[in-house]
């Protein structure tokens, strides 16, 4: 059986394999991961339809892979769920003997790797194009053996050349994904070794990943980081107090539970920090559910999975799933879904330490909350001189769609909600 | 006479030569044409395929009339006035001539006559009737072609022993004529003289004449011939050739067999040798193969930087469409052009009767190369239009690439099969499929529908025709 790349979850159809754990003649188990692929939201893996053993990958790092194409081909394998193709499969032109014609599953997406050849090109027999096609081809130096043509035979038109060239330009901007092309090198190479002894290390490709969203979202939102502080004496107390009882029912009552409800209840007075801006619609996209992304900070690096209906769960359940995403997000056991779908994401910096800092945000989200370490502060608080422990909050957001005014005023609620947490939404 | 300064030095001013020239100064180049002779076009237009159409063309009548009895109109054996023929001949020659003289001109394309030699990379000595003209050029591109070859064997001396040359020249129709070489040449030129009377014998040292055509499409020549001619020899050589009188005394063995015999003429088309001598390229860095044929590569570019070449003088077929071809390029490419000799398919026709004509891939070809293909063949007996003017030997045939059913050669033979080719050729080159060919309406009655009835053929719904059913 071949193995096809099942569906991703909302939105996603396609992505970018990262890396392929598997090879023929391996003995794969039912849910073991079989590759990892980048789309989206960040790098997911891919977990077995069925057990076997592999007798052929279809795919390699780099590739572009959509929803029903195959990844794999599978012996002794009982098919566990076959997932729907992503779409309907074209009518094959049996009549017409077009032998070369692919297989819908083979068909590859129009963005495939520029570098293979569309058609294993003939020896001894011109390309398949008109005499001006092969005279724009030599002009431009473009090999017509990588073309693919799309007229009656595989002929080579204009529009498939114009195609190809476009698609080499797509490539030539947007480094490429996944393992594949490092980011355009600098001009100069520095031997940096001159000044001392060093040593290199590959980028792996989670880190090409997040190299490419940072600068992507670095070089296409204009961003604004609202710095305040909110003193947080009183929720540790009562994180002091509770934390017990949570312990007992097997979770672990941290400060980002409690920033997940603050955030939650801002959000909810400030709808347009829980949006997405449609630049092609020219809309902005107001979200009435509330999936907050937490960044964990794995040794592979940043990865951001997603609590869904933050704004319908208890703190225990919040604090329980939160310690359970982190454990799966360090041993990257996480799933497309749990990646996919935020609305707003928090990075909690405190455990390590350090005090405001300026979040990147999380494309497409319009803004981020990074939360710095609690520090002890002489306050004056009623004429008098207290110890208090503040917060430092660092509010990013993207400001096309977000006014300074605004997110001043997201600050001052976030603020408040972190000073007046009811004791009720801790007890359990 | 002071040095001319040029950019673009073309020697030689046949097809090759003066399409360059032209393209060149079209292109806004400073060119100068050399040419040796007075006449300009070079062998194609007054030694090769110009004048023996001609011939061909005035002999056709006479076989037309021959072949008109039968059906019923019957004409008196003909009168053949030589003199007359030739001043027709020679009055094609001339126009077509003074036409390209005249292009040149309206085109600031200075002509030389003399012949050129290369005193270095950069300097050509032209010996013109006013004495010696030094031309400075950026870039030269020699189009000195080639001549007939005559083996030493055969050179008596004695004008009995023609070449192409001057077998056009149509001197007289001797009684017996032998043809030795079955080429395309031989053929032509047989077929002449044989409609204008002579007995002709044609010998080949090969054991089929016109190599490179498929044997299916040369049949129907090898058939016309065999009646035609009074003897077609096949694994044949002449071995030794002496003047008896008025005539060549000839021996020459098939299988071991020695025959001696005489002719009154005998024409040597045994092949063609290029022009390279004389050239004084031996004071550039022009190098040459062992056959006296000067190296270039895909850009028509000589080993040396400011040379190019094009035409019959760097060997390949020598064709003059071909010479042509190679002439833009070499212009394109001292344009700055990223022009290539690249995958261009050069047509062939032989102009005997019937003609034979293809392009692109031939069957030899395809086998030779390992390619694997279907051929598609249409015969003209299955054409109403073959049979009006009754020649229904022909045959159309398509190689077709079974995994795209791109239709990689398509070779013809039958009469008007060079205009025929045409359409193939087009396809071939566009990268046409068969399903391409087969969806054309093609107009009722011409022998143009052969070439749709062959590609339906391949599907196995050719409707006159139920030569091949595909098997899937």
């Amino acid at each position: 059986m071949e193995m096809k790349l099942p569906p991703l979850g909302e939105g996603a159809d396609s992505g970018t394999v990262v890396n392929v754990f598997v090879k023929p003649g391996d003995t794969i188990t039912q849910g073991q991961p079989v590759l990892e692929l980048e789309n989206e939201k960040a790098v997911v893996n891919i977990p077995a339809s069925a057990a076997g053993t592999v007798t052929a990958v279809f795919v390699s790092a780099g590739d572009k892979l959509k929803v029903g194409q195959r990844m794999l081909a599978l012996a002794g394998a009982a098919p566990a769920e076959t997932p729907a193709p992503a779409s309907a499969p074209a009518p094959r032109r049996s009549r017409e003997r077009l032998i070369q014609t692919p297989s819908p599953e083979q068909v590859p997406v129009p963005d495939t790797d520029a570098d293979e050849p569309a058609s294993p090109p003939k020896a001894g027999v011109p390309p398949m194009a008109a005499p001006s096609i092969r005279k724009l081809a030599r002009d431009l130096g473009i090999d017509l053996s990588r073309v693919a043509g799309s007229a009656r035979g595989g002929r080579i038109l204009l529009e498939d050349v114009r195609e190809y060239i476009q698609k080499l330009q797509r490539l030539a901007t947007q480094p490429r994904a996944g393992g594949g092309a490092p980011p355009p090198p600098p001009a100069e190479r520095i031997d940096f070794a001159k000044w001392g002894p060093v040593s290199r290390k590959p980028l792996s490709p989670l880190r090409e990943v997040i190299a490419r969203r940072m600068s992507e979202s670095w070089s296409t939102i204009p961003r604004v980081t609202q710095f305040d502080e909110a003193d947080i004496t009183a929720v540790m107390a009562l994180r002091k107090k509770y934390a017990p009882a949570y312990e007992q029912q097997k979770a672990r009552l941290t400060l980002t539970s409690f920033a997940l409800k603050v955030v939650v209840d801002t959000l909810k007075k400030h709808p347009l920090f829980n949006a997405s801006l449609d630049e092609g619609a020219h809309e902005i996209v107001l979200k009435e559910y509330y999936h907050i992304g937490i960044a964990v900070d794995t040794e592979a690096g940043l990865i951001v999975p997603v609590i869904r209906d933050a704004d319908k769960k208890s703190l225990l359940e919040l604090s329980r799933e939160l310690e359970d995403l982190a454990g799966k997000a360090r041993q990257r056991k996480l799933t497309a879904e749990q990646l996919q779908g935020g609305t707003f994401t928090i990075s909690n910096q405190g455990g390590i330490g350090g005090g405001h800092f300026t979040p990147i945000v999380n494309k497409p989200e319009v803004a981020i909350l990074g939360l710095g370490r609690g520090a002890m502060k002489a306050t004056v608080r009623e004429q008098r001189i207290e110890p208090r422990l503040w917060l430092p909050l660092g509010l990013s957001y993207d400001h096309r769609a977000i006014d300074g005014g605004a997110a001043a005023r997201f600050t001052v609620d976030l603020v408040q909600a972190f000073e007046n947490f009811p004791e009720e939404a801790v007890k359990l | 006479m002071n040095p001319i300064k040029t950019e673009i030095v073309v020697v030689g001013a046949g097809p090759g030569g003066y399409a360059a020239a032209f393209y060149a100064a079209d292109l806004g180049k400073r060119v100068i044409l050399v040419e040796r002779e007075p006449r300009l076009g070079g062998v194609c237009l007054n030694r090769g395929c110009i004048p023996s159409k001609a011939l061909l063309h005035a002999a056709h009548a006479i076989t037309t009339a021959r072949e008109s009895e039968h059906r019923g109109i019957v004409f008196g054996p003909p009168q053949l006035d030589l003199a007359r023929l030739r001043s027709w001949k020679e009055s094609i020659l001339t126009r077509l001539a003074g036409g390209i003289a005249q292009l040149a001109k309206l085109r600031g394309v200075q002509v030389l006559t003399g012949r050129g030699y290369f005193e270095d990379s950069h300097t050509l000595r032209v010996e013109t009737a006013q004495g010696q003209q030094f031309v400075h050029y950026e870039h030269a591109i020699i189009a000195v072609g080639s001549k007939p070859a005559l083996p030493r064997a055969f050179d008596l001396g004695n004008p009995r022993v023609m070449t192409s040359t001057e077998a056009l020249e149509l001197e007289d129709i001797p009684e017996n004529l032998l043809v030795i070489g079955g080429g395309y040449i031989g053929m032509e030129l047989g077929t002449v003289y044989a409609t204008f009377g002579s007995k002709v014998v044609l010998v080949e040292a090969l054991d089929s004449i016109l190599a490179g055509a498929d044997p299916d499409l040369a049949r129907p020549i090898v058939n016309y011939a065999r009646k035609t001619f009074k003897e077609m020899r096949l694994k044949t050589r002449v071995s030794q050739m002496s003047t008896s009188g008025k005539q060549i005394r000839v021996v020459s063995e098939t299988d071991g067999r020695k025959l001696e015999e005489l002719y009154d003429r005998v024409l040597v088309s045994v092949g063609r040798v290029p022009n390279a001598d004389d050239l004084g390229l031996e004071n550039t860095k022009v190098s040459f193969d062992e056959k006296g044929f000067i190296h270039v590569n895909e850009k028509q570019q000589t080993t040396d930087a400011a040379i190019y070449a094009i035409g019959d003088i760097v060997g390949g077929v020598l064709l003059a469409h071909k010479a042509t071809k190679e002439g833009r390029i070499a212009v394109e490419v001292i344009a700055g052009e990223k022009s290539a000799f690249v995958d261009v398919t050069i047509p062939a026709v032989v102009f005997t009767d019937p003609e034979i004509a293809w392009c692109g891939l031939t069957e030899a070809e395809a086998r030779a190369k390992g390619l694997e293909v279907q051929v598609s063949k249409f015969p003209w007996s299955a054409s109403g239009r073959a049979l009006t003017f009754d020649r229904p030997e022909g045959l159309t045939k398509l190689i077709i690439d079974p995994d795209t059913e791109r239709i990689l050669g398509v070779g013809i033979v039958g009469q008007g099969a060079g205009e025929l080719l045409a359409e193939g050729l087009l396809a071939v080159e566009m990268g046409a499929t068969a399903k391409d060919l087969a969806l054309v309406v093609h107009p009722h009655p011409t022998m143009s529908e052969t070439l749709m009835e062959a590609a339906e053929a391949y599907y196995g719904h050719a409707t006159h025709t139920l030569l091949r059913k595909k098997a899937d």
